[in-house]
């Protein structure tokens, strides 16, 4: 980067965020002195290996990114209409606002769903402490560009002692050409949430590119089921990264859905922190085209007695490819933990390229831990099978594909499972 | 000529596998309601036959010519001849993870039948029906098709399967083998509940012992790739005594005579 650049982004920067807190203008701009000051990563570094970098650079649009939220009155931000099913739900809008509505019956409960940046203008306390927390600018260049930069930001806090009956609807859509995104999801201790994160682009944009960074925090004792689906168009570039911090016999199920984009890279993972702990992380790649998917995942114990189980579940056809990279780390005094991870990757053609790579830093003895990966084309003696009770081919590799999928489907909580169903199905019947 | 009621008729036909010849002009007609055995050791081609008829691509028919009710079985594919009425019960069924029996066996069904040919509410009942007769735990219904499943559980799956879809020509491959006697007696039931007098079978098998059950019009005894004889059921008989070198040199003989 050019370090002219620097000087040039303060001035702008000041204008853009005289309004916000102290704390977030000095944090946004410790964040891109690290993002200017850290070169590109190397390709060499295992997390770079199938992806490159270039790709994921905001060129010229960095500098108009961020900015205030428009002025608006209260009425204007609650406008959207709040269908019964959901006891939140937020959305985009086209002049940079986000509209956000949670349920009247369930916000005397402490329930909170807003614009990041107004949250942060309320001073509400919890944003403050967890805002970076487990994804900051150290943690890479795109991430501390996006701790810069972020201008589409979404909070949501559920408090102790609540269950959601009914899910939080995050409808993430991008409207213009670049963005970066924010996601803080704080729920307190011994509560319940569903949250479906449904993620997509306006497709007649010449190109779409988007970073986004989730944190979540699990209190202890609470269950957070978590589905993400990403269905940006074909010629986006997509980078996130997800942290998930699930606390003391807590348990959190995620699901990440990649359909869309041209180029993807996902980093996503769950810190198991606190005995009992239980995380269970589906990946769901469909592929066609020249889309490229590169997912890599983390299950990090730090705790001893908890559970972890990654299910990632690739279909590839025309030229796509998939690159999968897996990291279970068991600290050396998380003793009796239980790890699992299956990568599985079905070919539909010759076309398509595949890699699964698992990586385990297990630093104590007492773990039961296993990993698998398998990689193939559909068995055309199954297509024979099929074909010969009547039916036809093209059904006959849907069955397959959906059946190959699955067992994934049915370990879901039903809560996620038709939402992951459906948006599969969109693109399996294209 | 095909007759009025021939079913199933083919002339000379040869059987390709991965370059090597299987089947070397092997001729047949199978009548409306008629029950016929081929015999034979394995590796006489017997399977290979009853793959490439039924459309398999990796058992090419390389010369001969087929007929299913008179329409010519060789410009089909393999979905097309089931849809005409032909069905191979497999030697080997294979498993398909993550499709339940009852979604495999309604999409063949309106597949065979066409898509509004059954209400899901008869479909359950039909299916119900089924379970019963081949003995089958319900719960089947909802674990995905062979996967897990037993050898003989494989087997009544396949025959349920021709219970659900009524071919009216059915290629048995071995179903008999890997049953003990008190499943080979259900699957033979089961077999022989489908037969309505108008619909054939052809059974492909090593032993004479489900012949007991399902009693053949004809038998035929295939030795390396060719029918070397035909006759009544008690072909059957005689090789189960005295086995195939007896019909092997008894032929030879014949050859030399």
């Amino acid at each position: 980067m050019k370090t002219a650049t620097i000087k040039n982004y303060d001035k702008k920067f000041r204008e853009k965020h005289s309004d916000e807190a102290d704390w977030l203008y000095e944090h946004r701009r410790e964040a891109w002195d690290s993002y200017v000051k850290s070169p590109l990563p190397d390709r060499v570094t295992h997390l770079w290996r199938y992806s490159k970098p270039e790709n994921f650079l905001l060129p010229e649009a960095e500098m108009s990114l961020s900015g205030p939220a428009a002025e608006r009155p209260e009425e204007k931000r609650n406008r959207i209409p709040l269908p019964d099913h959901y006891t939140a739900i937020s959305r985009y809008d086209g002049d940079m606002n986000i509209r956000t509505a949670v349920n009247p019956a369930l916000e005397s409960k402490g329930i909170i769903l807003r614009d990041l940046r107004e949250a942060v203008a309320k001073g509400i306390p919890e944003v403050k402490g967890a805002l970076g927390g487990l994804i900051g600018y150290g943690f890479g260049k795109f991430e501390a560009l996006n701790s810069a930069l972020w201008n589409r930001g979404i909070f949501l806090y559920i408090p102790n002692n609540t269950v959601l009956e009914k899910p939080v609807y995050l409808n993430r859509y991008q409207w213009e050409s670049v963005s970066v995104s924010r996601l803080l999801i704080i729920i307190g201790a011994n509560s319940e949430a569903t949250i479906i994160d449904a993620n997509s682009g306006n497709p007649h944009s010449s190109k779409l590119a988007n970073n986004g960074v989730i944190e979540t925090f699990v209190g202890d004792c609470s269950h957070l089921r978590y589905v993400h689906v990403q269905d940006f168009p074909d010629n986006s570039a997509s980078y996130f990264t997800q942290r998930n911090q699930v606390g003391r016999d807590a348990t959190s199920y995620s699901v990440f859905a990649s359909l869309g984009s041209g180029i993807s890279k996902y980093d996503v993972g769950t810190i198991l922190n606190g005995k009992g702990a239980e995380s269970r992380l589906f990946g769901l790649a469909f592929g066609n085209g020249k889309q490229n998917f590169d997912m890599h995942t983390v299950h990090h114990h730090k705790f001893g007695d908890t559970y972890s189980n990654l299910d990632h579940k690739v279909v590839l056809k025309d030229k796509a490819n998939s690159a999968y990279t897996g990291l279970i780390r068991i600290e050396k005094d998380a003793e009796n933990c239980e790890a699992y991870q299956e990568n599985r990757n079905l070919l539909l053609n010759k076309g398509p390229k595949a890699e699964s790579i698992p990586e385990l830093e297990i630093l104590t003895d007492q773990v039961r831990c296993s990993h698998g990966a398998t990689m193939g084309p559909i068995d055309p003696e199954m297509i024979f099978y099929l074909k010969s009770r009547g039916v036809e081919y093209e059904q006959a590799v849907r069955m397959i594909v959906y059946g190959f999928m699955e067992p994934t489907f049915k370990l879901m909580p039903e809560t996620l499972r038709d939402t992951v169903r459906q948006a599969v199905s969109r693109k399996l019947e294209g | 000529m095909l007759n009025e009621n021939t079913l199933l008729k083919f002339n000379n036909i040869h059987v390709e596998v991965e370059g090597k010849e299987v089947v070397k002009g092997i001729s047949l007609e199978v009548k409306s309601g008629e029950k016929h055995a081929i015999m034979g050791p394995n590796g006489s081609g017997k399977s290979s036959l009853a793959n490439a008829l039924a459309g398999h691509p990796a058992y090419g028919i390389t010369a001969g010519e087929a007929y299913l009710n008179g329409v010519n079985l060789l410009d089909m594919d393999a979905t097309e001849r089931a849809r005409s009425g032909l069905f191979l019960a497999f030697q080997y069924p294979l498993a398909i993870p993550g499709v339940t029996v009852a979604n495999f066996l309604r999409s063949a069904v309106k597949a065979r039948f066409g898509e509004d040919s059954i209400e899901m509410r008869d479909f359950r009942k039909i299916l119900k029906g089924k379970f019963e007769l081949l003995q089958v735990d319900p719960s089947f219904a909802t674990r995905y098709v062979n996967d897990g499943f037993s050898g003989g559980e494989k087997k009544r799956l396949e025959i349920l399967q021709m219970a659900m879809l009524k071919p009216s020509m059915a290629i048995l491959d071995e179903t008999d083998s890997g049953l003990d006697i008190d499943a080979l007696k259900i699957v033979s039931h089961g077999i022989n509940s489908t037969l309505t007098g108008d619909n054939s079978i052809l059974m492909v098998t090593h032993y004479q012992r489900i012949l007991n059950y399902v009693n053949p019009d004809y038998v035929h005894v295939m030795m390396d790739g060719n029918i070397i004889r035909s006759g009544g059921p008690e072909l059957a008989i005689q090789l189960e005594e005295e086995g195939y070198d007896w019909v092997k040199s008894e032929t030879m003989e014949k050859v030399e005579a």
